[in-house]
């Protein structure tokens, strides 16, 4: 009974992402049509396979050369009908592998630029679930510069949130760290997963990641999408 | 030696007041044009940064010369500026100020430029992605970071913009009080008899403003990098 | 860093409202004057300062300079050429109020060289040779073509038969007072300048004068341009009093008109 009334409660949080594009990458075409409505989206492939323009194009910061994109039913990109709504519009979240937090900015003005960036109100309760989930409430005061590859990559990850996005993309975020800073930063992205109750797209290399956090995989080899399908998919995989 | 007598003075507050009236109305613009050429490609690029540094290029003269034919009283604009919106600027305050001004242009643009260059677009990426319309990743990310480049170009234009000759003198001549600036003061000065004290008070007080100038453009460069890396 | 730029813009600010130049409506006059006027029109311009309390800004360069400056809409209220041919191009112009034309001062010119020079006494007739006592040096008056000096200069030359032979050595210069000074720094070895010019600069003494029937007259006419004020006519009315004039005489200018109280 319980466990219904949860699974019933994350089931409205599943978003539906449609994509379908093409784009000329360089030497080779990027052609990827999928669906996905899990809570986290694995997103597999080695480098260059065009993961990353791939959640580009979904994050509204590169445009396909045909095709759609679709968030929720709300069309973001649509080739055919000239349709492309920028990023700033699109409530879509994104954790990039280098962090890219503001180095004029304090911590807790980097936490708070996407709040003021969308006119939302002050929710102190709120910026306190997400700094604790982080453990990032003691760093406020400090600026990005000096801290840690992990500590940064948790403020990242809490500085996109608290910009309320429908979805959230993440790029390779443990892609610069070493194995402790992973070991370390792992545990905070499952509880995202299972406390934000935001569906993310997570893009890795590594497989053994994926197979902790994600519920559904989109396996791409040289820009085209090869497997489809659960965390199972995996299994032959590094 | 160092009483200054007061046409010495006029001069001194007169080359500041144009100097500074140049450079808080070219910085709006030199941001946007730096922001222009360092962010966007459009077709003509080439001819619009070229023309930017004409005035280093080109004899000051010519560029006085050219500020009379078109805003001189009888000039292309000047004349319909003058008729119809009771606005002068040959041979008065205003008109040195537009010369200081052109003159200055190129050294106020080129360490914006560069500084927004600087300026890493993967930042500006981000700053779309929480949500901020382009205008507000310029003022909230792009112009904070820069800010030290625009700095160096203002201080570095004000500098030039006090030393102005030529083209001020061919545009606006040499009235004490209205348009006898520093240097047109110390010209004047080195043709008067008994004039060459007073020409070296003036030729001080020059090198005094400039030598600070440069200094404090100087550091305002060096604490763009530091600023960019989050200390 | 904030601080910072705010402390630069208030600086810059501060500057910007450091002077405010008069203003129109200020009892202020702007009088355009041949640059050989400087010191006696200083002395006369003080005196009439103290005597009425408007103040006048000077703005002296050769006569031709001026015409064109006031042709092109400069803000003079008054005019004083070193010529009649430049006053007669800035009333071909329209920028002159005629009936306010006087011909006001007469002057000469004469042949300086720096103070220290082996150069002497030289008698200036026909026959003089010049070019033979410039040697290798350059001789500094204004630009023959336009400037008055230099014109006086070269008329006087072609009628004694001396400026084929000295053309090649001259050093024309934008006005008469940078001619003189060309010489008192010792950069030429002789200059034309007016006599009154010579008396004013201690570095240079007069080693000859020039007849004067061999040049047209020197004189100076005096007049309101067109966007005179109207305390221009006062200024003029001084230009002419007997306080006036024993200024101009000190300097060494001959007084041409007859002088009112």
């Amino acid at each position: 009974m319980v466990r219904a009334a949860r699974d019933a409660t994350l089931a409205r949080k599943l978003i539906m992402l449609r994509v379908d594009v093409s784009k000329q990458l360089g030497d080779f075409k990027l052609e990827a049509a999928f669906e996905s409505e899990g809570r986290v989206t694995g997103l597999f492939g080695s480098s260059g396979a065009g993961k990353t323009s791939l959640i580009n194009m979904i994050a509204g910061l590169l445009r396909p050369d045909r095709g759609s994109i679709a968030v929720d039913g709300e069309v973001l990109d649509d080739t055919a009908s000239r349709l492309h709504v920028p990023a700033h519009r699109r409530r879509i979240g994104y954790v990039f592998q280098d962090f890219r937090l503001f180095p004029h900015l304090d911590v807790g003005e980097n936490l708070d630029y996407g709040r003021r960036m969308n006119g939302l109100t002050e929710d102190a309760a709120r910026r306190k679930r997400v700094t604790d989930l982080l453990d990032i409430g003691g760093l406020l005061d400090r600026r990005p510069g000096k801290l840690s590859g992990g500590e940064r990559q948790r403020i990242a990850l809490g500085r996109a949130l608290l910009a309320q996005p429908r979805l959230l993309l993440l790029d390779e975020p443990l892609g610069s760290l070493d194995e402790e800073r992973k070991e370390e930063i792992l545990p905070y992205l499952v509880r995202l997963r299972d406390e934000a109750g935001i569906p993310m797209v997570y893009v890795s290399h590594d497989a053994a990641e994926l197979r902790q956090l994600a519920t559904q995989i989109v396996m791409l080899k040289r820009g085209h999408v090869t497997v489809f399908g659960g965390v199972k998919v995996l299994s032959g995989a590094q | 030696m160092f009483d200054i007598s007061p046409t010495e003075w006029t001069a001194i507050l007169l080359s500041l007041r144009v100097a500074s009236i140049a450079t808080l109305v070219a910085t709006p613009l030199g941001i946007a044009v730096a922001w222009l050429l360092a962010r966007r490609d459009f077709w003509g690029k080439a001819a619009v940064d070229a023309a930017i540094h004409l005035p280093l290029v080109l004899p000051p003269v010519v560029t006085g010369y050219l500020l009379l034919l078109t805003l001189g009283r009888r000039g292309l604009v000047g004349e319909w500026l003058a008729d119809h919106l009771g606005i002068v600027f040959a041979f008065r305050w205003t008109g040195a100020a537009l010369a200081c001004g052109v003159m200055s242009f190129p050294l106020l643009v080129r360490p914006i430029r560069l500084s927004i260059e600087a300026v890493d677009r993967r930042l500006e990426q981000a700053a779309s992605t929480l949500g901020a319309a382009p205008w507000r990743v310029f003022t909230s990310v792009t112009l904070p970071l820069a800010l030290p480049g625009v700095l160096a170009g203002m201080v570095l234009g004000f500098a030039k913009a006090i030393g102005e000759f030529g083209a001020t003198i061919t545009f606006v001549s040499n009235i004490p009080g209205e348009t006898q600036t520093i240097s047109s003061a110390i010209y004047a000065l080195i043709s008067t008899p008994n004039g060459d004290a007073a020409a070296l008070r003036l030729v001080i007080v020059s090198v005094l403003i400039a030598m600070s100038a440069l200094i404090a453009s100087e550091w305002f460069a060096r604490r763009a990098t530091r600023r960019l890396h989050g200390n | 860093m904030h601080r910072i730029a705010g402390l630069v813009l208030s600086f810059i600010l501060l500057c910007g409202s450091a002077y405010a130049p008069a203003l129109a409506q200020d009892k202020n006059l702007t009088v355009f004057a041949a640059a050989s006027m400087k010191n006696a029109l200083d002395d006369v311009d003080a005196a009439y300062t103290a005597k009425t309390g408007v103040k006048i800004a000077a703005s002296y360069a050769a006569s031709s300079t001026l015409a064109k400056q006031i042709e092109q809409g400069a803000p003079a209220d008054a005019f004083i050429s070193a010529d009649t041919d430049w006053m007669d191009y800035a009333t071909s112009k329209k920028t002159i109020n005629e009936p306010t034309r006087v011909n006001l001062l007469g002057n000469s010119i004469v042949l300086i060289a720096p103070k220290d020079s082996r150069i002497d006494k030289v008698e200036i007739g026909p026959g003089f040779d010049l070019a033979k006592l410039a040697g290798d040096g350059k001789i500094a008056t204004g630009d023959v073509k336009a400037v008055p000096v230099g014109k006086y200069a070269k008329a006087a030359l072609e009628k004694l038969g001396a400026w084929q032979a000295a053309e090649p050595k001259f050093a024309m210069a934008e006005s008469v007072r940078a001619a003189l000074t060309l010489v008192a720094r010792g950069e030429a070895v002789l200059g034309i300048v007016y006599s009154t010019d010579a008396k004013v600069e201690p570095g240079v003494k007069i080693v000859g004068t020039f007849p004067a029937d061999s040049h047209p007259a020197i004189i100076y006419p005096v007049a309101a341009t067109t966007t005179a004020k109207t305390e221009t006519a006062d200024y003029l009315a001084f230009m002419r009093t007997s306080a006036a004039k024993t200024i101009f005489e000190k300097y060494g200018f001959k007084f041409l008109v007859s002088p009112t109280t």
